[in-house]
């Protein structure tokens, strides 16, 4: 009993949630910001098809942001993470085995591919802005419901690159956790 | 627990549930003669798959290793989040697009959830059970 309410600062009513529980809700969280862009977007798309009173409708040009976005965060998040962490630690020390060369070989693929990814979600984002501006905004589509398929879009890759993020910070979390823990 | 509830009135009580959400959301399809809220029963019914997949080999490789969820464990939680939020998002853009009224909407949404719910208490229930079950097989 003692002990339990030393272990507790503030007298909070609730309890803060451990490590994994902390990773476990971000991961759900980043899943829903991901369904929440997605849903977006298949709403522009939705709408422009059943509802839509204007002549301006979405084609293909509309869906490659989506994709690129999408493209991006798989690329990303499928990445070893600790590939990377090895490169960061041998990459910047001169040892001449050939074991650590081709680790940092290895590395600076990882480099690549991780700035491919990164590239694609801010292509992704600011080719939605592009969209939103040349095809509605230039046009002269300004009242809400035309407009609104273009918002919708940069919201949805918006919300694409939030769930990318928040699932990256996540997992590198969890590693520094582990990290700590072995040592 | 104080009182101690007969797995077969459970198993009663959850088919009741199941069957109101599933009332729900035919309901709001055939009420209005337009059969496009049906996808959110697939989509719930595809909702509890992904972590019933991936915790089990999560579940053994963290008691192996440590108490740190894995990447396993990570793909069943995204994808779980993905199609929960994905089953209250549909009905929310079909009544946005003008393809099912307002009551219609909600109705599919409450049915949707309630179904979703009752398969996840469901499996909450029995999985402590068969724990118990396999402590005094092999114990």
């Amino acid at each position: 009993m003692e002990a339990d309410q030393n272990a507790r600062l503030f007298r909070l009513p609730f309890k803060f949630p451990s490590f994994a529980g902390l990773r476990r809700i971000s991961v759900y969280l980043s899943g829903v910001l991901y369904a929440v862009g997605f849903w977006l977007f298949l709403d522009a798309v939705i709408y422009s098809k059943h509802a839509n009173a204007s002549d301006v409708h979405v084609t293909f040009v509309d869906w490659i942001p989506f994709l690129c976005s999408t493209f991006g965060m798989l690329i990303v998040n499928s990445i070893e993470k600790n590939t990377l962490l090895q490169g960061a630690l041998s990459g910047g020390g001169m040892s001449s085995f050939a074991g650590s060369d081709l680790d940092s070989s290895m590395a600076w693929q990882a480099r690549v591919v991780l700035f491919f990814g990164f590239a694609l979600l801010a292509g992704g984002l600011s080719g939605s802005i592009v969209v939103l501006i040349i095809k509605f905004l230039a046009k002269n589509y300004n009242t809400y419901p035309t407009v609104g398929m273009g918002v919708n879009n940069v919201l949805g890759n918006f919300f694409i690159l939030m769930s990318c993020v928040l699932l990256w910070i996540a997992q590198n979390m969890e590693d520094e956790y582990s990290y700590s823990l072995t040592l | 627990m104080e009182f101690k509830v007969s797995p077969l009135t459970k198993i009663i009580s959850l088919s009741g549930f199941l069957a109101l959400g599933f009332l729900l959301v035919i309901l709001s399809c055939a009420l209005f003669h337009n059969y496009y809220p049906l996808f959110d029963i697939l989509i719930f019914l595809l909702a509890p798959i992904p972590n019933t997949l991936f915790s089990k080999s999560g579940s053994d490789n963290a008691n192996f290793m440590s108490d740190t969820p894995s990447n396993v464990q990570d793909t069943g939680n995204f994808l779980t989040g993905v199609f929960v939020t994905s089953g209250i998002a549909l009905p929310v853009v079909f009544y946005h697009c003008q393809l099912i009224g307002a009551l219609s909407c909600v109705m599919s949404m409450i049915g949707g959830l309630i179904i979703y719910t009752s398969i996840v208490v469901f499996s909450w229930f029995f999985h402590s059970s068969w724990d118990q079950e396999e402590d005094t097989l092999f114990g």
